[in-house]
């Protein structure tokens, strides 16, 4: 078994061609060092027809902007569909945009894109990449972290540089435990968890400069079929109120909470318990095993608070919970915990808002 | 077929709990075997037929011979400890490193390896695409169904916003994401077979790896402080009693 099915290089359109419109070295400023440059994968997604940069990717450029005014690049993926994009990840301070070109739109495969974003990375050098913690992300990291011979800190939620090096924050052990951890190889690798960071302002007008790859040639596998899933389904993790339900509420309850959600302009969410039980769709499942969320204001009714949940909520700007046991665990990360009924509590909440 | 399926003990985190300081209470947490790591032998034991081999191995130190024991009486086949002194403090770098060499010198001929999807203490989910670039075969991450084809798979992948169905050529890694939440309980014939079954421990030298491939030297990241959340302590406790006091508070809020 060789190793061609992932070779880093050796298939690659390396050797002064890649792709530059002629006079554009003039414009590459090859006088400033890269080696403290940092590289994004620039994760797109697409919506019916239109395709968008996401918003962990933005989030990304702008705290690497904030943290150091070292060369910021780019690694895009896809067709002639992506172009329009350019303007706009530019305008978030990327200086040089690799856009690794296929014909049509790109096909998310992890093992070229990890080729290719590593690739880049021999090229250019750089002392930081950082990667949106969505699944794609933290599906490409590791691997791309491998075939760099470099260590990788998992889904972080603070950063912070240092001259060159790099503190990365995350919680472990379900939340119970913040980590700060810092890399001792070149180049300093992270994911970071979507919608901690706050979005930049756009520099409207920003230039930059692009340059085509090819990809590399992975062994591709075999796709048999992809069935998008309808965006109807409720994303709880944009939420900026979540009116979240477990074990200790009835069932007549998920409706009532429903109403009152719709009129504070926020969402329902839910413990595993209730997706086990069949109420609620694991769409709405906060923790570990279902979404992380940082809404402004969280209210857990009847959910006692295991790490597998909180592991979910520690970015939750301000946590309230309704128990009727004091001593429920949820009390340790929460602003406001109040003992009593959730049932009536949230009737009570329903009665007010009608 | 050779299946491997690497496992990690870990404490239950259903049990832990927090201290009056806000400190982890490890004394008499339990260590299980990861849920997800059940998982992955759940879903081997679908797929796998007579003749087949299913290998487990952990990482870790000699407790951990008891997530062993369990992949054993959950119908793994062999069970292997890697276990030195020099692992200690590994990262998902130099565990995945330690891994790759296991597989390589022990059982090079396998066709699939399965990781779960994420540790239950760390939830890096790093070490099976690291592992999968250094053995060099394709991943298949959030995995939540297998099907045999005869020499190869059908691997249904839930990318939450995408449902793939790919085809998985041996060799290949599987990280599996999905299962039942119930745990498997063995019966007594599969208890006692499984203690009859040795539980082989390997250590570095026997793997062949250098003092700076392993372990906290091997490692690509270092702690450089932890800590425990500063929240909960100005923690409010509100009588509830009253369900409309209780709702005046909350529309306080907003
Ligand atoms: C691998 C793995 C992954 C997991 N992932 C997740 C995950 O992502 N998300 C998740 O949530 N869980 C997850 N779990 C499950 C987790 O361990 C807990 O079992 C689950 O979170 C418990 O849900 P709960 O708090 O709703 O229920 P319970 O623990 O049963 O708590 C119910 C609470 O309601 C209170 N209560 C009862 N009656 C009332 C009332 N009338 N009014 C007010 N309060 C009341 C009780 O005091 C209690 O505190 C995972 C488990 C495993 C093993
Ligand atoms: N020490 C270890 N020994 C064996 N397998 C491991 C070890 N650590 C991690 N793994 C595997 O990698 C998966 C993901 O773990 P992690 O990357 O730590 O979240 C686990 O479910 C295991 O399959």
């Amino acid at each position: 078994m060789g190793c061609e099915s992932c070779s880093g290089g050796s298939c690659s359109t390396d050797g002064g061609k890649d792709g530059l419109p002629p006079g554009m070295l003039q414009q590459y400023d090859l006088n400033q060092s890269t080696a403290d440059g940092g590289l994004v994968w620039i994760e797109t997604v697409v919506q019916g027809d239109s395709i968008r940069i996401s918003d962990v990717s933005v989030q990304l450029l702008g705290k690497l902007r904030k943290m150091s005014d070292a060369r910021l690049f780019g690694v895009l993926f896809g067709g002639p569909e992506v172009k329009p994009l350019y303007d706009e990840i530019f305008s978030y301070g990327v200086d040089t945009l690799y856009h690794v070109r296929t014909r049509g739109p790109s096909v998310y495969r992890p093992e070229v894109y990890a080729d290719c974003l590593a690739d880049v990375s021999n090229r250019v050098n750089p002392a930081v990449i950082l990667i949106g913690g969505t699944l794609r992300g933290r599906e490409i990291a590791p691997r791309l972290a491998a075939s760099l011979s470099t260590g990788l800190t998992a889904d972080c939620t603070e950063l912070s540089m240092d001259g060159r090096d790099l503190l990365m924050t995350r919680p472990a052990f379900g939340g119970n435990i913040i980590a700060t951890i810092s890399a001792t190889s070149f180049p300093q690798m992270a994911t970071l968890r979507p919608d901690i960071f706050p979005m930049p302002e756009p520099e409207i007008g920003r230039k930059g400069t692009v340059i085509y790859r090819e990809p590399v040639c992975s062994k591709q596998k075999e796709i048999i079929s992809s069935v998008m899933k309808k965006t109807s389904e409720i994303d709880i993790s944009k939420a900026k109120v979540l009116i979240s339900l477990g074990n200790g509420v009835r069932r007549s309850s998920v409706e009532t909470a429903e109403r009152i959600a719709s009129k504070l302009g926020g969402m329902v969410s839910c413990s595993r318990s209730l997706v086990d039980k069949g109420w609620m769709p694991m769409s709405r499942q906060v923790g570990q095993s279902g979404r992380s969320v940082s809404p402004d204001i969280y209210i857990a009714f009847g959910i006692s608070g295991s790490v597998q949940h909180k592991a979910g909520i520690n970015s939750a700007k301000k946590i309230i919970a309704v128990n009727i046991d004091p001593d429920a665990p949820i009390k340790d990360v929460c602003d406001e915990f109040i003992v009593g009924d959730a049932d009536l509590i949230l009737e009570e909440l329903d009665r007010r808002l009608s | 077929m050779k299946f491997i399926v690497a496992v990690k003990q870990v404490p239950d985190t259903t049990k832990i709990e927090i201290d009056a300081n806000g400190s982890l209470i490890r004394t008499g947490v339990p260590s299980i075997l990861d849920p997800y790591c059940e998982y992955c032998l759940d879903l081997v034991r679908r797929i796998r037929k007579d003749g087949d081999t299913v290998i487990a191995v952990a990482m870790g130190p000699d407790q951990a011979k008891e997530a062993l024991l369990r992949c054993l009486e959950m119908g793994a086949d062999e069970a292997y400890l890697l276990s030195d002194r020099a692992f200690a403090g590994a990262d998902t770098y130099a565990t995945a490193r330690t891994l790759h060499m296991f597989i390589t010198k022990v059982c090079p001929d396998y066709d699939l390896i399965f990781c779960g999807e994420q540790a239950a203490d760390g939830n890096t989910a790093q070490v099976p695409g690291e592992l999968a670039r250094m053995m060099c075969v394709q991943q298949f991450y959030y995995t939540k169904d297998i099907v045999s084809k005869g020499d190869h798979f059908e691997v249904t992948q839930d990318y939450r916003d995408e449902e793939r169905v790919c085809v998985a050529q041996p060799p290949s890694l599987i990280s599996v994401s999905e299962g039942d939440i119930n745990r498997y309980v063995p019966s007594i014939s599969q208890h006692i077979k499984a203690k009859d079954k040795e539980i082989r421990v390997l250590n570095r030298i026997d793997l062949g790896l250098g003092m700076y491939s392993v372990g906290l030297k091997g490692s690509r990241t270092k702690i450089v402080s932890s800590r425990t959340p500063d929240v909960g302590s100005e923690c409010e406790t509100i009588d509830g009693s009253d369900p409309s006091k209780a709702a005046d508070r909350i529309m306080e809020v907003f």
